[in-house]
């Protein structure tokens, strides 16, 4: 295991390191060329389809896109398509015996837009990222009750079970939620233009259109949605390509040489 | 292919942290029992209990568990079948065996209600309140049980009397 950590630390170094290589280019240029690059930033989210390939009750796919507007400021958006069934169960019982109360299945789209602000301070020709942003959310989605059973805790009737629901599912469509989230994230180049990403996401639920019968316990793109809270928590892990566009030289402050951006 | 695998620990980890959860409880409610209290017939404001009470349910073998059997009481609450529009009881007051037979009176009554499913919460789910309750008793030459009220045909609540049993 410790290996594991050695190794993923070396290849980080090495990441970190081969990022610099823009910096010894000594060749004849143009000093308008000097500067930041400017471009679109797109990508997919590595850890849905994972969990899609571990878990046979989760599909979901998630592609990103930054644009930088600033030195500091980039857009950003995500958006994607999630499916999830989800059960409820008796508490202290294991997965062989469990006793599911009711199961349901979560089908629907969500988008994010917002800003990321970049905090983290590159050397020249760098453009590796710490990211605070900021998005606002939303999904549209149904949801399929596939079967339940009646919480009764009398057992004269029914010694062994709930009395069971009806069989048929039931699906409740025309459901959207949206919301605000917070993003933690980072960036690293691994490879000319090629990025890999986390980020961490807690979100607050804004809106949430419920049908009459079933609330919305699970929504693509939020997550678990809990009882007593309007938070909820994500993440992702992207990989994605940068599509230069142009240079621009940060503005120069005062007392301050461009050799130091 | 040992980054691929580094990355599959990362995320394996994440998603096993993340799938843990509080034990869900269900404390936020239950499907109610229907509370019936005997009352009086000659004095019909006053509780009367019923000597040595004893409620099977009609197509049942054992007598309902929700109060001691055989006990004088003048409150018991009964559990109605939730996928069903009516429930049978049969009420046996001055209930006692003599060689196997049962020497108390015996009347049979019937309830009949519409069941209504609601979803109350994460932990619990799904739980049935019962409405339009309706009463039938079968008569014999001597009905133990005079008169019957139907104080609320809403059976949603546990902390009053649903229906009244004068005898």
């Amino acid at each position: 295991m410790l290996r594991y950590f050695i190794s993923c630390f070396l290849l980080f170094c090495f990441l970190i390191s081969s990022a610099q290589t823009d910096s010894l280019d000594i060749s004849a240029r143009d000093s308008t060329s000097f500067g930041d690059r400017y471009g679109l930033r797109i990508g997919v989210d590595l850890s849905r389809p994972i969990r899609a390939l571990l878990d046979s009750d989760y599909s979901g796919l998630e592609f990103v896109a930054d644009y930088r507007i600033t030195k500091k400021i980039y857009l950003a958006a995500e958006f994607g398509n999630e499916e999830k069934t989800s059960f409820e169960a008796l508490e202290n019982v294991d997965d062989l015996n469990r006793v599911e109360i009711y199961n349901y299945t979560t089908s629907g789209s969500y988008i994010k837009l917002g800003i990321d602000y970049n905090t983290y301070e590159n050397w020249y020709g760098m453009t590796n990222a710490i990211v605070f942003g900021a998005r606002y959310a939303g999904s549209t989605f149904s949801q399929t009750l596939n079967n339940y059973t009646i919480y009764d805790s009398n057992r004269y009737w029914n010694p062994t079970n709930f009395a069971p629901g009806s069989d048929a599912p039931q699906e409740f469509t025309g459901l959207n939620a949206t919301w605000l989230e917070f993003v933690l994230g980072i960036k690293v180049e691994l490879f000319a233009n090629l990025y890999l990403g986390a980020s961490v996401r807690l979100a607050y639920l804004f809106t949430n259109t419920e049908a009459d019968t079933f609330p919305n316990l699970w929504i693509p793109g939020f997550n678990k949605v809990n009882d007593n809270s309007k938070f909820g928590v994500g993440y992702n892990y992207s990989l994605s390509y940068f599509i230069p566009l142009y240079r621009k030289k940060a503005k120069k402050k005062k007392n301050e040489t461009p050799a130091e951006e | 292919m040992r980054k691929i695998k580094i990355l599959l620990v990362v995320i394996f980890v994440f998603i096993s942290l993340t799938g843990c959860e509080k034990d869900d409880i269900c404390v936020d409610g239950d499907t109610p029992l229907m509370i019936i209290r005997f009352y009086d017939n000659e004095n019909p404001s006053e509780l009367k209990a019923v000597p040595n009470l004893r409620i099977v349910g009609l197509g049942q073998s054992s007598t309902v568990d929700t109060f001691a059997d055989r006990s004088s009481s003048d409150s018991v609450a009964l559990p109605l079948r939730i996928n069903e529009v009516n429930t049978g009881f049969i009420f046996i007051s001055d209930s006692a065996d003599e060689d196997d037979l049962e020497t108390g009176n015996i009347d049979t009554l019937r309830f009949e209600y519409g069941t209504q499913e609601i979803f109350i919460s994460r932990a619990c789910g799904y739980i049935a309140n019962y409405d339009n309750l309706s009463e039938f008793l079968n008569s014999d030459s001597e009905n133990w049980i005079q008169n019957i009220e139907i104080v609320s045909p809403l059976i949603k609540q546990q902390d009053s009397a649903h229906v009244k049993i004068f005898h």
